[in-house]
């Protein structure tokens, strides 16, 4: 499966993801890495009271996303929404009454397509984060990095989760 | 009657091969004379005895053929001459050659000639090819071949490579936007495949649509379970005591470079414990079953966890506000 586009001739061709993503998630260093720098994440988060669930979330997202080394879309594209999401927040709230949204006004035209399979696709490419234009080849391989991550970042999470558990329970 | 009849065939095709080692030897001795290939020479010789020449070189185990009919028009004979199975192992593999060139897009051309003469190569082993209406036939076959059908044989072709290397299969439409299309659909084929195997229960589902539909409740399974377990963790995460699982996660993974030269400190002041929680961490980590391995050790943790406190006089109940580790430390 890992066979090498051609670097030689192109050096912006697209590097191949795969030399066997699964065994790359499932080995057991990985996971230990992943969760060494969740917990190292978790530090990080602790913010007076507000601890929520979501920011425990991104952050494992976060640490899941570096793990990957940046060949994946998705791990890319978690690592920098991130921050732009901010960006965007802030900037919304400044431009808010400044400017009326013109170009937004044409509406969608009706699609004419409503293959299942086309529309299944979409739904795939909103779960798959920074996936929405992607074509399909290239939707599949970054949904089975994905789909393998996620199994692995579950577990991870599963072990932390039943280590602080029993960690807490005992002095209390 | 019979034995009447026997002799003049005898002697009938006595008279043929004494014609055919004639034509022969002057097909050797007159080899520059056309400078062609041998199909041209042959025929200059005399066409129907070059024909006849042939076919009986062809056909040697099967049964005896009436002579054949000759007509007499030259450009039918010439055009027939391409067409026929004259030296057949020549011409498959040219045809096999031209065929595995056919990467390049002005594909339609070659592949029709290749098409043209492995199609006519073949019935032409049967019938005898000089007749104008086999020749229609031929050319009628060749017309379908050309428009788009569905795929025929099953030759293993269109193997993932960097570029388009598609093999156009028997009687597939050899247009490059059915190769290129033919090709995209081999790729997405090639990772459905793989997603199957990753997605449990896959395998048995045939059909794109409901695989993708399962991929897709997978996928949101996950993150539900993503988002169930960080709900857990900050639940269970602020009367912890981070200091301890950072060492033991630092005793864990030795690829960690940063942890290492971060938590350098921490680690030597509590030099005693820490081969007994190495012994412990690994011990857990190897384990298979998560859960059964974190609640069969409940009791072990409890009884380093208890100690650790007190060496380093860490408040639960206050609130840690992303205190660095080093700090942290330093007090104890």
């Amino acid at each position: 499966m890992a066979e090498s586009s051609n670097s030689d001739a192109n050096s912006r061709k697209r590097r191949k993801i795969d030399p066997d993503s699964q065994t790359r998630w499932r080995s057991e260093a990985e996971q230990r890495i992943y969760s060494s720098k969740l917990m190292d994440a978790l530090h990080h988060v602790r913010r007076p009271g507000s601890g929520g669930h979501d920011a425990v979330r991104d952050a494992a997202d976060r640490v899941l996303a570096a793990s990957a080394r940046g060949r994946t879309r998705w791990s890319r594209a978690i690592l920098t929404n991130r921050l732009s999401l901010r960006l965007a927040q802030i900037n919304r709230k400044h431009k808010k009454a400044a400017k009326p949204s013109a170009g937004k006004s044409c509406s969608r035209k009706p699609a004419k397509k409503l293959p299942p399979v086309e529309s299944k696709v979409k739904v795939l490419s909103r779960l798959v984060p920074g996936c929405r234009k992607v074509s399909l080849p290239n939707l599949l391989e970054e949904t089975t990095d994905y789909i393998a991550a996620l199994e692995m970042q579950v577990k991870a999470m599963t072990f932390l989760t039943g280590l602080l558990n029993a960690g807490a329970a005992a002095p209390a | 009657m019979e034995p009447e009849l026997e002799p003049p065939q005898l002697q009938f095709r006595s008279a043929e091969m004494g014609c055919a080692f004639d034509d022969f030897h002057g097909l050797i001795s007159t080899p520059q004379v056309t400078g062609g290939s041998s199909f041209t020479a042959l025929l200059e010789l005399a066409p129907p005895q070059a024909v006849e020449l042939l076919v009986t070189e062809d056909f040697p185990a099967k049964q005896p053929l009436p002579p054949p009919i000759f007509p007499t028009d030259i450009g039918l004979i010439h055009r027939a001459s391409k067409f026929s199975v004259f030296a057949s192992a020549d011409n498959s593999m040219e045809s096999n050659t031209i065929l595995s060139v056919s990467n390049s897009i002005p594909v339609k051309q070659e592949d029709l000639d290749a098409d043209s003469r492995r199609n006519s190569s073949s019935p032409a082993g049967s019938d005898q090819s000089l007749k104008s209406g086999k020749r229609k036939e031929r050319e009628k076959k060749l017309k379908e071949s050309n428009k788009k059908s569905k795929s025929k044989a099953a030759n293993d072709d269109g193997e993932e490579l960097p570029y388009v290397h598609v093999r156009a299969r028997r009687g597939q439409a050899t247009d490059s936007h059915s190769l290129a299309e033919r090709a995209r659909r081999e790729k997405i084929n090639a990772r459905m495949k793989l997603l199957q195997e990753l997605v449990p229960g896959c395998n048995k589902i045939s059909g794109t649509a409901m695989v993708l539909d399962e991929i897709i409740n997978h996928v949101q399974a996950l993150q539900r379970q993503v988002e169930f377990l960080s709900m857990r963790l900050a639940a269970v995460s602020p009367g912890i005591d981070f200091d301890l699982d950072s060492l033991f996660t630092v005793n864990g993974s030795s690829n960690d470079n940063s942890y290492s030269g971060m938590l350098a400190p921490p680690i030597c002041t509590e030099g005693q414990l820490d081969g007994a929680r190495q012994l412990q961490l690994q011990q857990l980590w190897h384990c298979d079953e998560l859960h059964q391995s974190v609640w069969a050790r409940e009791t072990d943790t409890s009884n380093f966890i208890a100690p650790a406190n007190s060496l380093l006089s860490y408040d639960s109940t206050s609130a840690n506000s992303g205190k660095p580790v080093a700090p942290r430390c330093t007090t104890s």
